[in-house]
């Protein structure tokens, strides 16, 4: 198990660090690891010794995984790679994330057995690790035969770690030490993207400050190019990557008292999270003219063809911004972390996957199922995937393989977002989906003229209390 | 009774008692059809009757009894009054603008004009096409940046509508797609009906001086009439209904003006994962159909000649 550390990957009170600086210390740990990872090589074949690669070959194991958001294809890629090492034959099902939803909540509450891996999405652990139904795996962890010693499991980001594995079932609440999922196969967070060539030409650096992010809209906007975008339409986006880090970064709070007490209190109708909304309706002239119906693609196509100037978003995005192939912009897109308030630390939303074992899957496979997650999970997927597909890996160390960051300096801006991002207190209950959908509707209302943000968040604050109320979190 | 005539019952008594019941046999005949209404009709009826009166989500498997509470909160829900509304709005638009445009494209094919055997092929062709994709079709079709019928409208000098982007147009969008896509249903039906009119009624009405208008509003329509009623019958209830179009082409959106019951008892089911509320809404719909229906059928004539 790992402890906390003093790493720039601290999880969610993690410093606010520079760009430079985590080069800085990419470049050091890189060295030191080189040195430490030669000292530890000879001490390997100790633990190793009992540990046996093809234990389990002949198996047939199934997972039930995202699709398309890459990691289908990077595992695809790798399978017979994986095939080769353990013999263990892997089938994957990867719906997109919708049906994912649906069929990952009709598979764990079965009866008999069907997948033998899960993928689920960081912002249902409580509902779906919460309600039992992964298999806890300390003891595999911690079992040198049943776990190759270089998976390492303290070289996942420890945020990722707090965001879908560790949870407290008598508790029901995350963290403590029981650990029910292993954080991938991609993680997450937002970060500002922004076109370095328009920047320059209008003499403005990126905005660090939410003033200079409306100031640089209004300036960079033309006929061609809108000068800002964001996720307007009616989607879950528009509130947990575009309002909630607003909210976040100028100081907003979003839940106060205990999700599993009766004094779970929502804080949607406070001046910060009317702020945050009115920042985004002020965005309105200087966004492209649909805005109010784009949600991730719309944004992510109309970047990459150059007709957005800047825009927070999902990490993830760096696939295809950066890919020449797909975008006419890769090479005059810069990135950086999302802007704040003065005083006020910037940082996201935490997304991002979790992979386990279902308790109802096949008990003469479950050991098979371990190794096949340790390997989909192990280092060389991680790096494989985010050099590869540029998708946000959940390791340290492929953040820091000097490779991936000489060829994509996004990178570091993407590391240090999922280090300092946060879950959303929401997600801590059941009800999270239902409630994220109450305020997209109503922000999304505002965006296209129907209330303005006062009233918006004062209709949300309603439906969430009696949401809240309804699910037993409050009085 | 002589010794004949009693041999001769005992023996057809053997007879029948030899051969199998026809009890058995038709139970026999019936036993995979029933068992198949059972499985999946029937069972999935009781279950989700009961589903409907726990508080059943995703994360709590025990699905404790909450009576009728799930109802009561139903009827407090406004989310569930905008959907009803909705639905509402559909069905009575959609029908009737089906129901009009499906009767006058039946009596313009009915002139027999050369070619037209070749547009009314083409004409069904929407009704073939997946609702869900149909969906998708048309949103791709709309979208505002690259859309094709945007583009067509800019290029003729007009400002393109907001089509799925404003409260005021998205139901009206909705409904456009949903007319386009089943017109012909009520176009084929009418049609039909129209060439096995019988001719010597019209005949009959011309030599009583009965002009072309006269003849349609005192001949044609009333003979039309419960082709047109089982066509609008049908049309109600699988508008009723309607998911896949409301999932693919508006998602429900914008602030809640396109989501129909359907879709919200699908959003309460597998989104939110609250399957006893979902069951609940889900079941008041097969009630509003149920009624619905009994009242429609009670004043649609479906065949002719049929009371009142």
């Amino acid at each position: 198990m790992q402890d906390k550390d003093n790493s720039p990957y601290q999880s969610g009170r993690a410093k606010n660090i520079g760009r430079r600086r985590l080069m800085q210390a990419a470049g050091a740990v890189g060295f030191s690891g080189t040195v430490l990872g030669g000292l530890l090589g000879a001490a390997a074949p100790a633990r190793a010794a009992a540990f046996d690669p093809k234990k389990y070959a002949g198996t047939r194991l199934s997972i039930l995984m995202i699709g398309g958001e890459g990691d289908e294809r990077a595992l695809a890629d790798l399978l017979p790679q994986f095939e080769a090492e353990t013999g263990i034959k892997l089938e994957i099902s990867a719906p997109a994330i919708g049906p994912l939803i649906e069929k990952t909540v009709q598979v764990l509450k079965a009866d008999s057995p069907s997948f033998d891996l899960v993928n689920y999405l960081g912002f249902l652990t409580t509902q779906q690790v919460g309600g039992g139904y992964f298999d806890r795996l300390n003891d595999l962890i911690d079992n040198p035969a049943e776990t190759p010693a270089d998976w390492d499991f303290k070289d996942f980001i420890p945020a990722t770690v707090d965001n879908v594995g560790r949870f407290d079932l008598k508790a029901h609440k995350k963290g403590g030490n029981d650990i029910y999922g292993i954080p991938g196969l991609h993680s997450g967070s937002v970060i500002y993207f922004y076109r370095k060539d328009l920047f320059e030409k209008a003499g403005l650096q990126p905005a660090k400050t939410w003033d200079e992010f409306q100031a640089a809209a209004k300036t960079l906007h033309t006929d061609q190019v809108a000068g800002a975008s964001f996720i307007g339409a009616n989607d879950s986006s528009l509130t947990l990557v575009d309002w909630y880090t607003r909210f976040l970064t100028i100081g907003g709070s979003l839940m106060s008292g205990d999700p599993n007490g009766k004094d779970f209190r929502p804080h949607v109708d406070s001046a910060e999270s009317v702020a945050a909304l009115q920042m985004l309706i002020d965005l309105l002239p200087y966004a492209p003219k649909n805005v109010t119906q784009y949600g991730y693609s719309e944004n992510v196509d109309a970047f990459s063809v150059g007709k957005i100037a800047q825009m927070i978003f999902w990490s993830t995005i760096a696939g295809q911004v950066f890919d020449p192939d797909k975008s006419s912009v890769a090479d005059v897109t810069g990135t950086t972390t999302v802007p704040a308030a003065i005083g006020q630390k910037a940082r996201a939303v935490q997304g991002g996957w979790g992979t386990g074992n279902p308790k109802n899957s096949d008990p003469a496979k479950k050991a098979a199922a371990w190794r096949a997650l340790t390997w989909i999970t192990n280092k060389q997927v991680n790096r494989y995937e985010l050099g590869k597909y540029n998708i946000d890996a959940s390791r340290v160390s492929a953040f820091r393989d000097p490779e991936i960051v000489a060829k994509y300096p996004y990178v570091t801006d993407s590391a240090a977002a999922i280090a300092s991002a946060e879950a959303i207190p929401t997600a801590l209950i059941d009800e999270f989906f239902q409630m994220n959908d109450a305020m997209t509707v109503e922000f999304n209302k505002a965006l296209i003229g129907g209330q303005d943000a006062k009233t918006a968040c004062a209709a949300v604050q309603a439906k969430w209390i009696e949401i809240l109320r309804k699910g037993g979190h409050l009085t | 009774m002589d010794g004949g005539t009693v041999a001769a019952q005992r023996l057809i008594g053997i007879a029948q008692r030899a051969r199998p019941r026809p009890n058995a046999d038709a139970w026999l005949l019936a036993g995979p059809c029933l068992l198949y209404l059972v499985a999946f009709a029937i069972y999935p009826l009781i279950y989700s009757l009961r589903l409907s009166f726990t508080d059943l989500t995703a994360a709590d498997a025990s699905g404790r009894w909450v009576g009728l509470a799930n109802y009561e909160y139903m009827l407090r829900d406004p989310l569930f009054w905008n959907a009803l509304k909705n639905s509402a709005i559909m069905v009575t638009i959609t029908v009737a603008l089906q129901v009009v445009l499906g009767v006058a494209l039946a009596l313009f094919f009915n002139l027999r004009l050369r070619g037209s055997w070749l547009v009314r092929g083409i004409l069904v062709l929407p009704m073939l096409i997946t609702p869900i994709v149909t969906g998708l079709m048309w949103r791709a079709l709309l979208n505002p940046d690259w859309g094709l019928i945007n583009w067509c409208i800019a290029r003729m000098g007009f400002e393109p509508p907001n089509w799925l982007g404003s409260v005021e147009m998205a139901m009206k969008t909705l409904v456009l797609v949903d007319v386009w896509q089943w017109t012909p249903f009520v176009f084929i039906i009418v049609f039909a009906r129209l060439q096995a009119l019988p001719q010597d009624v019209f005949e009959a009405a011309q030599i009583d001086g009965a002009g072309p208008f006269s003849a349609f509003t005192h001949v044609t329509l009333p003979l039309l009439l419960p082709a047109i009623g089982f066509a609008a019958v049908f049309r109600a209830v699988d508008s009723f209904r309607s998911f896949d179009l409301v999932f693919g082409l508006s998602y429900g959106g914008p602030a809640r003006s396109t989501t129909t019951l359907s879709f919200f008892s699908f959003q309460n089911g597998f989104q939110f994962q609250n399957y006893g509320y979902a069951a609940a809404v889900a079941y008041a719909m097969l009630l509003i159909l149920v009624v619905g229906t009994t009242i429609l059928l009670r004043y649609v004539r479906l065949r002719p000649g049929d009371s009142r």
